[in-house]
């Protein structure tokens, strides 16, 4: 046999080939030779290695180097600097994106580091088309084994010590069925293995077939010995060309080494195997149905009893089990059904294998143990959501499974925890969804393909799956009511009890499963007509207007831009907010987030757009009026807090001709935006300017007015004013809870940030300042002291930084300024000296398991004990509601956190007050609070003249009259950033870091907008 | 001889005996759409589903197909299993509504109103057609064609076929497509005709007295709700 320096195994399952790998191979054979390296390094082709998105993957033994998506032009490359030079090739090599530090060596990297290879194991180590291959790595010992030294009913023990259970999706115990089947006096009997693998996303079959088919062949043959069976049967879908192929190559060799035919191994035992292609019906997975499709008839279910081991195959005695089964049982008999059933937890034996698919960053196949955290599969050897996006749900078992919120990222995956939450294991799909799927859509998309799939025999299947995917098509397209969601959820219980085969009884999971979790998301589409995912498209106009808690169409005023008509998209923004510069520069723009040019190369930028328009008319000078009516209504409202939502609200209400009057606690407006939000990033005299536009209208704003101290509440309801709204915002700050926090230095965020902001001295020059917390008020409280002369910034903050919830910009910028952060790192004390701090101890944090929020929990790591010198503390942590002064003497009723509770319409348990913003919704963004605003404005009006059907102005989004070319090719033009001060002048002023985009570039930035909403108008016409 | 029991009543069957004859052998009515007695059982309308238990599991099964099994406790009339065939009476009419036969089943399980778009077909793809042509006249004239939502019944490759007799007997037996209602609202949106309303219960057509062995008795329960509240 000849020796070979180096083996370049090249993967060849559907996945790689498809991405040309023989291509790929045939390049290095040319190369290598080219090179005169022929008799050192050998080429082969070997199986799937389940990282399928990658391909074509090339890993090179014995080192273990791992090369992914190869092209050709890379090969000479890659063959001069790997076997001339000795260095592997940097850039073909495995980079997770949130490290972003390559890993060469297959067995560092996380998606193959946690894995437990059983099944798999034979995977990209042999080809699968040389049987020699197979056996030199113990394969057909196993069958030796049980032909030579065991007998049927010691291997129907060893099965059933093993506590094998079918992989296909029923879970039956396979020892049982097999002994049952072994049992019949009928002869003669038949075994199939089951590989129409028809679920969505779902390969482990395909993949076990094209990697290791003889793994299958073995278990097949011990098995059919077992039971007593002479025929075998390989059902397997035409859509798997590549691995029928194997699979009759497989067979064709065993047969040509004796291990398949009559008197295998000499034992005297005779056995064949045919291979029947299924022409794909999925309902052919079912196994009454695949058995009559053997059979030569239509692939329709029968009814059960009787079973196939009674009644099966030809009316004959049958056992059927799934390709991932059969592959099990191999490796059961050579090691022993004790050693199997070590593995897994106590009803769920071994490992299994899933396919880890959608919105997940680690595509392919992955074999792990039962009993393994759901959370540990999708974001250990997943690597999470990609391009930063929440996770939402992942669905296991193909249509017929459930899909599992993250509340239940820590389930043990198992057969019975799976079922116990309203799942199943099915064959093993897994399907990761982000915050951008719909749960209704994903019921529609599932209703869909089992409409298509059904049989169609059994009445309640056909045509209640057709009627759930009308009843759910109608709360997609805004047509739902809830009387047809309980006639959903009525029709789905039906459904699921009446039909007769499993495709049938599962059709309404993909409902059922979707509103065990997700009924808020149905209430969602039904009750408010929206879409938080941007998927039902019939409910919004743009992605971008969809995603914005205040409704602005964005798409129009971007449009406007474009065209130049600043005016226009002045009164397009102004329609439903009041505070375009403040927005252009502090909104966190979720409609950014969903914007649909990010599918292309970059969202388009609309915070700086907003901001351009909104400065554009600030620095001219001719900032437009909004109309307010001529002749006022006599009813008065009093809103208390001069935040974004109450100004917000008072500024709405003045449109509809509310009189109005603002009462502020501190002697300026603006609530969190004046007092919390350092210089840099939003100007004082741009949120003043704004705010004055606000009192133009008639709005009046008391200052120095703190109710319940100057005026109690109660006295203030006795001054005629009709209604109240409530937006005092949070403005306790939460404590530390450590020992120390009284030390003189120690001073709460967002005190600190007024204290700066309304201009109080503070002492911080030549400090070193530590900060506690992870959110703005955090990273703007770092910002703020270094542009005070502190001497050393650090934010500690308990988790990761990816998991920090200040905005991603904030916290980049505040690390090029030389801020210092410690993460997973949480306070233990706050040490002083002599009634001053001198420096504070942490712990080191470790992240356990997951939260409900669907973020692993920090947990204290013994022992870690570190202290941070320090002269100033400033814990940011977050903050709570402080009202009990407000309403002195008054009865409101609040949740347990301290927030204030509100009905649907923002209404207390007072009448005629109501709340919202921070103080009802707990800390939230500057949009939402202008959201809640617009929201409350329309409770008030109908609460004072009863329920309307008025459309209010700023509900009425008129499409832009800006020509668009929908055929064009999208501009080519990158996204624009804005300019930016220098670093060294940022970081010793208070002077705005961000600047405003030129004329010239706002408009070409704006033509970059694909003009979403104009699909809309499309859908409409149709 | 196999042994079962059926709302509690004990019976003994010979083997290959399904659910609904044994059921009918107590004189127990269970509705049926795409049953025929000289055809074999299809299981394809869902009507005639029972409810099985086995310890506390309990699931429900097509009576017409299900083999009778030793030790088997049936139930033919529980609340699941009523409120069921109303839905699926529902989702029939829905599909119907012009079939004298359904109406009359709605009118007769208290189904009073179809929350579901109304459709006018003439097939319910319950293949009693199929069946008798294939079973009763040796013609397979005939058959299903497509999967799901695209299922229909035609002849080999929608032409005329060259064994077909013309003899009828498709017509003769289809539950939906002959005999039509002529009740006053059935054209409307969503309305059903229930101009059988005052049929008798159901029970009296088939028990007497010392038969009902239900406490309280469902069907009867499900009678009364069709009498005007004045006549109670």
């Amino acid at each position: 046999m000849k020796h070979y320096r180096a083996h370049l195994l090249i993967c060849t399952g559907t996945g790689c080939v498809s991405n040309g790998s023989f291509k790929i191979k045939e390049a290095l054979e040319k190369e290598i030779t080219k090179q005169g390296l022929a008799d050192e390094i050998h080429v082969d082709t070997k199986g799937c290695n389940g990282f399928c998105e990658r391909g074509p993957i090339v890993i090179v033994q014995p080192e273990g180097v791992y090369y992914q998506r190869l092209k050709v032009e890379d090969i000479p490359h890659l063959v001069k600097e790997h076997f001339i030079e000795g260095r592997p090739v940097e850039k073909l090599i495995f980079v997770p994106p949130k490290e972003k530090q390559s890993v060469p060596n297959i067995s560092d990297i996380e998606f193959f580091k946690h894995q437990r290879l059983i099944t798999l194991k034979n995977r990209g180590r042999i080809n699968p088309e040389k049987i020699d291959e197979y056996i030199a790595f113990d394969g057909y010992d196993a069958l030796s084994k049980a032909l030579t030294q065991l007998t049927p009913t010691d291997i129907l023990s060893e099965i059933k010590t093993s506590g094998l259970r079918g992989r296909g999706g029923g879970g039956f115990p396979t020892g049982t069925k097999w002994e049952l089947c072994h049992n019949q006096k009928k002869t003669p009997k038949y075994i199939i293995c089951n590989a129409d693998e028809g679920d969505p996303g779902a390969f482990m079959d395909r993949s076990i077939l094209e990697s290791d088919p003889h793994s299958v062949l073995e278990g097949m043959i011990i098995g059919a010995y077992a039971i007593g069976a002479s025929e075998g049967y390989i059902y397997v879908r035409d859509e798997y060309p590549l691995a029928v192929k194997r699979i009759n190559l497989a067979i064709q060799q065993a047969e040509e080494y004796g291990l398949l035919g009559d008197d295998i191994l000499g034992s005297g035992f005779n056995f064949k195997i045919k291979v029947i292609r299924g022409a794909g019906a999925f309902v052919c997975g079912e196994e009454t149905a695949l058995i009559s499709s053997i059979e030569g008839r239509v692939g329709e279910p029968r009814q059960r009893p009787p079973f196939p081991i009674q009644r099966g195959l030809w009316k004959k005695p049958t056992t059927i089990n799934n390709v991932e089964t059969w592959a099990n049982v191999p490796n059961i008999v050579s090691r022993g059904g004790e050693w199997f059933a070590s593995l897994g937890t106590e009803n769920s034996k071994g490992t299994k294998i899933f396919s880890l698919v959608g919105k997940i960053t680690n595509t392919g196949l992955v074999e792990v143990p039962m009993g393994i955290p759901l959370g540990d599969i999708i974001f250990n050897i997943g690597g999470g959501i990609p391009g930063n996006k929440k996770f939402k749900a992942v669905q296991t078992g193909g249509p017929s499974g459930g899909c599992l919120p993250m509340e239940l990222l820590n389930l043990p995956v198992d057969y019975q925890r799976l079922a116990e939450a309203g799942s199943i294991m099915g064959s093993g799909g897994m399907v990761v969804m982000d915050e951008d799927t719909c749960m209704v859509d994903v019921a529609k998309y599932f209703l869909t393909f089992l409409l298509d799939e059904s049989c169609g025999k059994c009445f309640t299947c056909r045509k209640g799956i057709q009627r759930m995917l009308e009843l759910v098509t109608d709360i997609t397209e805004g047509r739902g009511t809830l009387k047809k969601l309980e006639l959903l959820e009525e029709l789905a219980q039906v459904v699921k009890d009446t039909t007769q085969c499993g495709l049938g009884q599962t059709a309404a999971n993909p409902v059922l499963s979707t509103l065990r979790y997700f009924r808020n998301e149905y209430l969602e589409h039904i009750v408010d007509k929206h879409c938080s995912a941007g998927v039902c498209r019939q409910l919004f106009i743009s992605p971008c207007q969809n995603a914005c808690p205040a409704d602005t169409n964005a798409a129009a005023y971007i449009a406007y831009i474009s065209a130049g008509r600043f005016e226009d998209a002045m009164l397009e923004l102004l329609n439903t907010n009041p505070f375009p510069s403040v927005c252009g520069r502090v909104c966190d723009h979720p409609c950014q987030l969903k914007c649909r040019r990010n599918q292309i190369d970059d969202s388009v930028a609309i915070r700086s757009l907003k901001r351009f328009v909104g400065d554009y008319f600030l620095q001219s000078g001719k900032f437009p009026k909004m109309r307010v009516p001529d002749t006022k209504l006599q009813h008065k409202i009093g809103i208390i807090g001069s935040g974004p939502a109450g100004l917000g609200a008072a500024y709405f209400l003045a449109r509809l001709g509310y009189q109005t009057t603002v009462f502020e606690e501190h002697n300026v407006a603006g609530g969190m935006l004046a007092e919390a939000i350092p210089e840099s990033r939003l100007p004082n005299s741009i949120l003043a300017q704004e705010i004055k536009a606000i009192e133009d209208m008639g709005v009046e704003i008391k200052l120095n007015s703190k109710i319940g101290v100057d005026i109690s509440f109660k006295d203030l309801m006795n001054n005629g004013y009709d209604a109240f709204f409530v937006a005092v915002g949070m403005y306790g700050d939460r404590s530390l809870g450590v020992e120390g926090e009284d030390l003189l230095g120690v001073f709460q965020g967002v005190d600190f940030l007024r204290d700066v902001n309304l201009g109080k001295p503070q002492y911080i020059a030549n400090q070193r300042v530590a900060i506690i917390g992870g959110g703005n008020t955090a990273v703007d409280a770092a910002r703020t002291c270094v542009r005070m002369g502190a001497k050393e910034v650090t934010i500690i903050y308990r988790r990761t930084q990816e998991e920090m919830p200040a905005f991603l910009e904030e916290i980049e910028d505040s690390l090029e300024e030389g801020i210092k952060l410690i993460t997973l790192a949480a306070p233990v004390q706050i040490i002083g000296d002599n009634g001053k701090v001198t420096g504070i101890q942490c712990i080191r944090m470790d992240l356990d398991i997951f939260g409900k929020d669907g973020r692993r929990k920090p947990v204290p790591k013994k022992g870690s004990e570190f202290i941070i010198d320090a002269d100033v503390i400033i814990p940011a942590i977050g903050e709570f509601a402080d009202i009990e002064q407000l309403f002195e003497g008054l009865e409101v009723e609040t949740w347990d956190n301290g927030t204030i509770k509100v009905n649907e319409a923002g209404q207390t348990s007072i009448p005629n007050v109501f709340a919202g913003g921070d103080v009802s919704t707990g800390p939230a963004t500057v949009i939402k609070a202008i959201g809640a605003g617009q929201k409350v404005a329309e409770s008030i009006d109908q609460f004072l003249f009863g329920k309307n059907n008025k459309t209010y102005p700023w509900r009425i989004h008129k499409p832009a009259d800006v020509e668009f070319d929908m055929d064009a090719e999208p501009v080519e033009f990158s996204r624009q950033k804005p300019n930016r001060i220098p670093l060294e002048k940022r970081i010793k002023s208070f002077d705005e870091v961000e600047q405003v985009f030129s004329k010239e570039i706002a408009i070409k930035e704006a033509k970059r907008c694909l003009r979403c909403e104009m699909e809309v108008e499309l859908l409409k016409e149709k | 001889m196999i042994k079962l029991s059926i709302n509690g009543i004990e019976v003994e069957v010979e083997q290959g005996t399904t659910l609904l004859e044994a059921a009918k052998f107590l004189g127990i009515n269970i509705p049926t759409l795409c049953y025929n007695d000289g055809l074999s059982p299809y299981g394809a309308c869902r009507l005639c589903v029972v409810e099985i238990r086995d310890g506390t599991a309990s699931k429900m099964v097509s009576s017409c197909t299900y083999p009778a099994t030793e030790g088997l406790k049936v139930f033919t009339h529980t609340e699941s299993v009523l409120k069921a065939r109303k839905m699926v009476i529902e989702l029939h009419l829905a599909t119907c509504p012009g079939s004298k036969i359904i109406q009359d089943l709605a009118s007769k399980h208290g189904v009073r109103q179809v929350r579901f778009k109304q459709e006018y077909e003439d097939c319910i793809n319950c293949g009693l057609c199929v069946r008798i042509c294939e079973e009763q006249m040796m013609a397979k004239a005939i058959g299903f064609v497509g999967r799901g939502d695209k299922r229909h019944i035609t002849t080999p490759f929608d032409i005329k076929s060259d064994v077909c007799r013309l003899c009828g007997g498709c017509m003769y037996i289809c539950p939906a497509c002959q005999l039509r209602c002529h009740g006053p609202n059935v054209q409307e949106e969503g309305a059903i005709c229930n101009a059988c309303l005052n049929l008798e219960p159901p029970c009296v057509d088939y028990f007497d007295d010392q038969m009902c062995y239900m406490d309280p008795c469902v069907v009867c329960e499900q009678a009364a709700d069709r009498i005007p509240k004045s006549e109670r």
